[in-house]
């Protein structure tokens, strides 16, 4: 009856060369379970030999896939609605049937897979899965279960962290990220519990006089909404879609007051610095301070350091103020002396020096410059030390308006970002072109150019207390010591990137590129497991996630005397062999693939494969399969039977997930166990139950 | 054509003329009073009779379903449901539309719950008037007979590739045994292609994909296809409605004029309803009144202009609307007239009448009484109103 075909990695390396159905360019999120499984399923198939057709229930599958005008299948493919990919594939398999009929032809063998997440099979498409199969068309229906239902920011975001700002690509899980706590609306440091790759998205750009953000369209804002008298305003959360021009977000005003930075100790190097200056006479800095904090704004504006070569350089030309101040600066902070043979530059030799530079992720050519994330946790002392350095090397002031010119535009990001925590009002950043021969600052140019800059002046403290009330009307958050609103300018349309987002513990909000925006949510399915966190099943203080235990749906559909069978991406030939076993078999057949989501089950995207091993291991989710009364335990799950030893706690299982962290608190210890106790009570059935 | 005639009730009609397209597949849901078309159209499966593969499907919401999987690989395809079967279809009914499937539906039109009733009613129907979907009535199994056969022609024209419903009312129609003139296979074969002719399909030799996730960007063009296939419908429906009169010598418009040459006031329906407002016409006119009657067929696409040119001098219309709408400035029906003849000259003032729900029967006097009142309603200077008649208060 059961009968699993077995299959080499003989086998394997001759069907690779089949070509793939899921072809790459599609959108899901990397380390996505679901196309991992779909090119496994569909390989199996396309080994057959006889066509594939594929019905796909609306779900990630299919919307990653297939955004018109492009599509990633390389098969035949329909999408009918979410709760109907059963049905559909009855009309069409019947169909085809009655217009050979007509011609007199027999029925032709076609492959029919029908693929469905956890959401259109254990809850709204249940009954049209169940119909189906009652019906007996021939078709394997794939529910690919990631245990919930599923849903961003650009990629050149930065987040507001403890360690500074960071690009949101540079973020890990566990980083301490800013958020806005609504209750109290303090500037509270948060954990980040999950990193998620969103494909590409639609970007589009929300500016406010002072901020730029590019997210999709469905990123949650913090926004004021004001009631007719003024008397019931609040914050509410709107998506980016639901925002018009002139509504009231909430930004970063300041950063709470930082410390001074500890640099890491350079290993001192005793060959190169008696060129110029006596042996290791330099003297590095243990800390940061504001002096050393302005000789490094005139090394961003105008400076380069060649580590091999032993130079730092300084375009800057003789008789100005600002080499006077260099040359003072250099010496009281390392105690060495520039040469300046040179009219137009001044060199610093010292290898240490340019090792120390270096070390600062300051960035070395005029392109890429940017302010590092530790300077955003200086004192603001010292941060005001930087921007008069970065004035006197690329910048003007007039009146009390200052401009910063610069060829990096990743700099004039950054530097808007700090000018933000500083309490200055900073403009957006115009972009220009500069023709070769043209003056920058005091620079000639010696090619043609792009060139950004950005206008920035102090801000004038209201008198909040007086005048409150009138001031909210114009700032919300006037007396928030920490954060402000601005009104939207523009929402315009940018085009289609790679996304990105972020999950916040407690807050679920982060502050991106100054502005206080929301994670998006995951809602429970009936394939959820039991305790696991979504954002419809939230871990509280009485309850820990979600109540019950997912469905046995494999077992569901074996009681309809099909063949139903359980597989993980993690092991292929097993899963190969079931797609096989299903297809062949002449009716319905049912296969429920354990699908890793890292959006969802919040994991690093790296790990997907790791996460459903464990699964099996762990005999959380067992690889069986079942027909007619008869059961079989098969690849890792036979083994485990064989030999306990080699079965893992499921707590290996459940601490990869973030959607189980909640777990480990020691409040929940007693869930952890009885979480256990269920799954050897489960296992135990299945082996009594399996002939292995 | 040889002529033939047949009693048969309503739905007998619909499953008879079905079994001469001889659809490929027919995917249904049984529901009181649409039951006895698939009963019907099952023995012909059974005896070997058609070659259409029944789906005995367990709800209509996978009728509809199965039934734009089978379409989309290029299939002929036709389903019937009535009242909550067609609301649990509503759906997929734009996904059949969306997808440019040119399914058939009879619907048994028949009111909603609650409280639950199984008799006539045609709100079911006229809520899934934005659906794109062309929508026919009929007043009677002759009817039905016919629009089972036309809509299929409509529906599959290369310039409309849209679904088509026509219904007939619960039991006043699809119960009644009527007098059925009844056409041959080959006078079938001959008016209907044997095959749909389509460009893309769902099938294992081609690689394509169907149903894709469209965004801002697209969408609305998509759409506006739609809307300029509906505007195509029109002219392809009058079109074989004209070669359908010729085959079988029965006239048929998709609005009937009954006696409003010289008309001052005319009722205005559809479905069962304009059998009563002829017999009206006959004893008003009996009574020297100046009256006729306007029966609308195709409800969409909406037929503006003939509407216009049969009503165009009529000083007040008395509309008979078996459906239900609450709170609304109109009947349903009465809501499209009016936005069809705003602000055109020599227009009747409008005066809607909900009448018959859940299969309450109206009585002629009632008809005349309504029709008294939309001539005081007229004089008085009332250019719409909209009452309930023939309830107990
Ligand atoms: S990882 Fe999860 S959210 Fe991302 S595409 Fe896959 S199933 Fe969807
Ligand atoms: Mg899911």
């Amino acid at each position: 009856m059961l009968e699993l075909p077995s299959i080499s990695v003989k086998d394997l390396q001759e069907w690779s060369k089949l070509g793939e159905v899921l072809t790459s360019g599609h959108r899901l999120c990397s380390g996505c379970g679901a196309g991992i499984m779909a090119r496994q399923v569909t390989l199996a198939a396309k080994a057959l030999g006889d066509p594939i057709m594929i019905v796909n229930a609306t779900g990630c599958l299919e919307v990653a896939t297939t955004i018109y005008p492009y599509t990633a299948w390389n098969a035949p493919w329909l999408h009918n609605a979410f709760e109907n990919a059963p049905a559909t594939a009855s009309g069409a398999i019947e169909a085809m049937k009655a217009m050979r009929r007509k011609q007199n032809k027999p029925d032709r063998n076609v492959n029919m897979i029908i693929f469905g997440g956890d959401g259109g099979t254990y809850d709204i498409g249940l009954q049209s899965l169940s119909g189906a199969i009652e019906r007996g068309h021939d078709f394997l229906y794939v529910c690919y279960n990631n245990g919930a239902y599923m849903n961003c920011l650009s990629l050149d975001t930065h987040i507001m962290t403890e360690e500074g700002l960071k690009r949101v690509t540079d973020i890990k899980i566990g980083d301490q990220v800013y958020a806005f706590n609504q209750k109290s609306g303090e500037l509270v440091l948060k954990e980040c519990s999950g990193i998620f790759d969103n494909g590409i998205k639609k970007i589009y750009e929300l500016n406010t006089l002072h901020h730029t953000i590019r997210t999709t369209i469905n990123h949650p804002f913090l926004i004021v909404q004001r009631s007719r008298k003024n008397i019931e305003n609040k914050l509410i959360w709107k998506t980016l879609g639901e925002l018009n021009v002139g509504d009231e977000i909430v930004v970063l005003k300041s950063l709470a007051e930082g410390n001074s930075y500890t640099f890491e100790t350079i290993k001192m190097s005793k060959l190169g610095d008696y060129k110029v200056n006596k042996l290791n006479e330099v003297a590095l800095p243990k800390e940061s301070n504001p002096e050393l904090m302005e000789f490094l704004g005139l090394f961003i504006g105008d400076g380069w350091v060649r580590v091999h070569k032993t130079e730092i350089g300084f375009s800057i030309p003789k008789d100005t103020k600002e080499r006077k101040r260099l040359i003072e600066l250099t010496q009281k902070l390392f105690g060495i002396t520039p040469s300046e043979v040179n009219p137009n530059d001044v060199y610093i030799y010292s290898v240490n020096l340019a090792k120390f530079i270096d070390s600062l992720d300051i960035g070395k050519g005029a392109k890429n410059k940017k302010i590092p994330s530790w300077i955003f946790t200086l004192p603001l002392e010292e941060k005001e030390g930087l921007i008069k350095g970065l004035l006197q090397s690329d910048g003007y002031t007039i009146g009390k308006s200052n401009r910063y010119v610069s060829a990096s535009i990743e700099l004039l990001k950054t530097m808007r970002l700090l000018l933000q925590t500083m309490n200055y009002r900073v403009g957006k950043i115009h972009k220009q072109q500069k023709k070769k021969g043209t003056f920058v600052v005091y620079r000639k140019l010696l090619e043609d150019s792009n060139y950004g800059y950005i206008c920035f002046s102090r801000k004038k403290e209201p008198n909040v207390g007086k005048y409150l009330s009138q001031i909210k009307q114009r700032d919300f958050l006037a007396d928030n010591p920490n954060f402000k609103t601005e009104k939207i300018v523009s929402i315009n349309f940018i085009r289609e990137e790679p996304t990105i987002d972020l999950r916040v513990e407690d807050e679920h909000n982060f502050i991106a590129d100054g502005i206080v925006v929301h994670n998006t949510g995951i809602q429970r399915s009936g394939g959820t497991p039991q305790s696991a966190a979504t954002t419809t099943s939230p871990p509280g203080k009485v309850i820990p996630g979600k109540i019950k235990w997912a469905k046995p749906l494999a077992e569901i559909m074996a009681a309809h005397e099909i063949p139903a069978f359980t597989a993980s991406p993690a092991y292929i030939r097993d899963l190969m062999a079931k797609v096989q076993a299903g297809l062949k078999h002449d009716g319905s057949a049912f296969l429920l693939v354990d699908s890793p989501c890292n959006l969802g089950q919040r994991y690093a995207p790296e790990i997907s494969i790791e996460t459903t091993k464990i699964a099996v291991k762990s005999c959380f989710f067992p690889l069986y399969g079942t027909y007619l009364g008869e059961w079989i335990l098969t690849g890792e799950s036979a083994r485990i039977a064989k030999n306990p030893d080699r079965k893992v706690p499921v707590e290996d299982y459940l601490k990869l997930q973030g959607r189980f962290r909640h777990l480990f608190k020691p409040e929940w210890k007693k869930k952890l166990i009885e979480i256990q106790e269920t799954v050897d009570e489960r296992w135990e059935r299945l082996v009594n139950l399996a002939s292995c | 054509m040889l002529k033939q005639v047949r009693g048969m009730t309503g739905d007998e009609a619909v499953a008879y003329a079905v079994k001469l397209v001889n659809p490929d597949v027919l995917a249904a849901y049984p529901i009181t009073p649409q039951t006895i078309i698939v009963e019907r159209y099952s023995d012909f499966v059974n005896n070997g009779e058609v070659d259409t593969s029944f789906i005995p499907v367990e709800s209509e919401h996978s009728a509809m379903s199965a039934c734009v999987g089978a379409s989309m690989t290029g299939a002929r395809v036709f389903t019937a449901t009535a009242s909550a079967g067609l609301a649990l279809m509503y759906e997929i009914l734009y996904v059949a539309s969306g997808m440019r499937c040119p399914i058939v539906l009879a619907v048994a039109n028949r009111a909603f719950s609650a409280p639950i009733n199984i008799h006539g009613e045609c709100t079911d129907q006229l809520v899934c008037r934005d659906a794109s979907w062309v929508s026919l009535f009929g007043e009677s199994a002759q009817e039905a007979y016919d629009e089972t056969i036309m809509s299929f022609k409509i529906g599959e024209h290369p310039d409309v590739q849209l679904p088509t419903m026509f219904g007939i009312e619960g039991f006043i129609v699809t119960h009644a045994l009527e007098r059925v003139e009844t056409m041959s296979k080959t006078d079938v074969e001959e008016f209907l292609p044997a095959e749909r002719d389509v460009k893309y399909k769902f099938s294992p030799d081609e690689v394509m994909t169907f149903g894709s996730l469209v965004l801002q960007d697209y969408y609305m063009e998509i759409k506006r296809q739609q809307e300029e296939a509906m505007q195509n419908a029109y002219k392809v429906t009058k079109e074989v409605m004209a070669e359908f009169t010729e085959l079988t010598g029965r006239k048929m418009e998709i609005v009937e004029k009954y006696q409003l040459e010289d008309a001052e006031h005319a009722f205005i329906s559809y479905g069962a309803t304009a059998g009563n407002a002829k017999a009206v016409v006959n004893k008003l006119r009996e009574k020297g009144e100046k009256v006729g009657a306007l029966k609308i067929r195709l409800h969409r696409p909406f037929p503006i202009d003939d509407i216009y040119d049969a009503l165009k001098g009529i000083k007040s219309a008395t509309i008979l609307d078996r459906s239900a709408t609450y709170g609304s400035p109109g009947t349903i029906v009465q809501g499209d007239i009016a936005t069809a003849l705003y602000g055109k000259k020599d227009v009747p003032t409008l005066h809607g009448f909900i009448n018959g729900l859940g299969g309450r029967v109206l009585t002629l006097p009632q008809i005349i009484e309504a029709y008294e009142k939309a001539k005081v309603y007229h004089e008085e200077g009332k250019t719409l109103t909209q009452e309930w008649i023939g309830y107990r208060s």
